[in-house]
């Protein structure tokens, strides 16, 4: 399920089935020349991963909208993100997953009142290439397997 | 005063039963034309079906494969990744199913829950499908999975159109 008009429509009737949403945190900082490009492959491939993870599980896995923030901004960010995870639960979603490749929330994993999946993503590379999709199916498919580790 | 320049009455009738005839045999012809020359016109219906696996590669044992189609939704255009499961049943027909699950959506595995080595598997609510496709009745699927559309040319599987094929259980 994503949150689109068709999504969450066939969403509210069948809520009981769907127990599991995921957030994907995305950091950004239009400031740096530096971070851009990685920043902006690093949201790209959070993208394909969670779209890859909603599609195998979209009866019972909800895709929630994207969560921007400036990066560098964890801490402060932590509040922030625990609303949206508080305002899902009183769905009730059961179990609340947040897909992130910024490591800087590991520091603060015990604040978040959902799940932390932090995943090494990859620093560079072409979307598009074999390479890239054999290593995002295989991380999926292991991500899939955690996350079914809850049910 | 130039009295060649003018058109006489008869030579007036007479350029107008041509123009007008002239139409008239057009607006005749043009749709035999167009139907001599339709096949050409027409775009080779086998462009809903895509090829998908040499014949050969086919089992007894589901396997998956996949493929991409361009699927245009009002405002996008993306590529849409299919997949099917597909398998020789005992008559040595080809099966070919859709992985979605009939209950909300989920993507079904062949085998891939122990305790049901024989059967699809759904690993979001627990439904389960027999080899061909059925639904078993006590999971939450209230209907088998979808078969492909499919025909086989030069030893080539093509599918199309992933049909309903009702009577669930």
């Amino acid at each position: 399920m994503r949150w689109t008009k068709a999504d969450t429509t066939q969403y509210l009737p069948e809520k009981q089935y769907i127990d599991t949403v995921l957030i994907p945190l995305i950091p950004f900082d239009p400031s740096s020349d530096q971070h851009m490009v990685k920043q902006a492959f690093q949201r790209e491939l959070n993208q394909v991963f969670t779209n890859l993870i909603e599609k195998q599980y979209t009866g019972r896995i909800f895709l929630a909208p994207e969560y921007y923030y400036i990066s560098e901004t964890n801490q402060e960010e932590t509040t922030r993100v625990n609303t949206w995870v508080e305002k899902f639960k009183q769905q009730p979603f059961e179990h609340v997953f947040l897909f992130t490749f910024d490591s800087k929330w590991k520091k603060f994993e015990h604040d978040l009142a959902g799940h932390l999946l932090w995943v090494p993503g990859m620093g560079s590379g072409d979307i598009q290439s074999t390479e890239t999709q054999s290593f995002v199916r295989e991380q999926a498919h292991q991500i899939s397997e955690l996350i079914q580790a809850y049910w | 005063m130039s009295d060649k320049k003018r058109v006489s009455r008869r030579q007036f009738l007479n350029y107008t039963l041509t123009g007008v005839g002239g139409f008239m045999a057009a607006g005749m012809l043009a749709p035999m034309v167009r139907f001599a020359i339709d096949p050409v016109l027409t775009k080779k219906e086998s462009g809903d079906f895509v090829s998908v696996a040499s014949v050969d590669e086919i089992t007894n044992e589901p396997q998956r494969f996949e493929w991409t189609i361009d699927q245009v939704d009002a405002w996008y255009e993306s590529e849409v990744q299919k997949t099917a499961w597909v398998y020789r049943n005992e008559n040595d027909e080809i099966v070919a199913l859709s992985p979605i699950c009939t209950h909300l959506g989920c993507t079904v595995d062949w085998a891939s829950n122990e305790e049901y080595p024989n059967e699809f598997f759904c690993p979001c609510h627990g439904g389960r499908y027999k080899k061909n496709g059925e639904n078993i009745p006590g999971t939450p699927p209230t209907a088998p999975l979808p078969h492909f559309e499919f025909k086989v040319e030069e030893g080539m599987l093509y599918l199309g159109e992933a049909k309903d094929t009702g009577g669930g259980v």
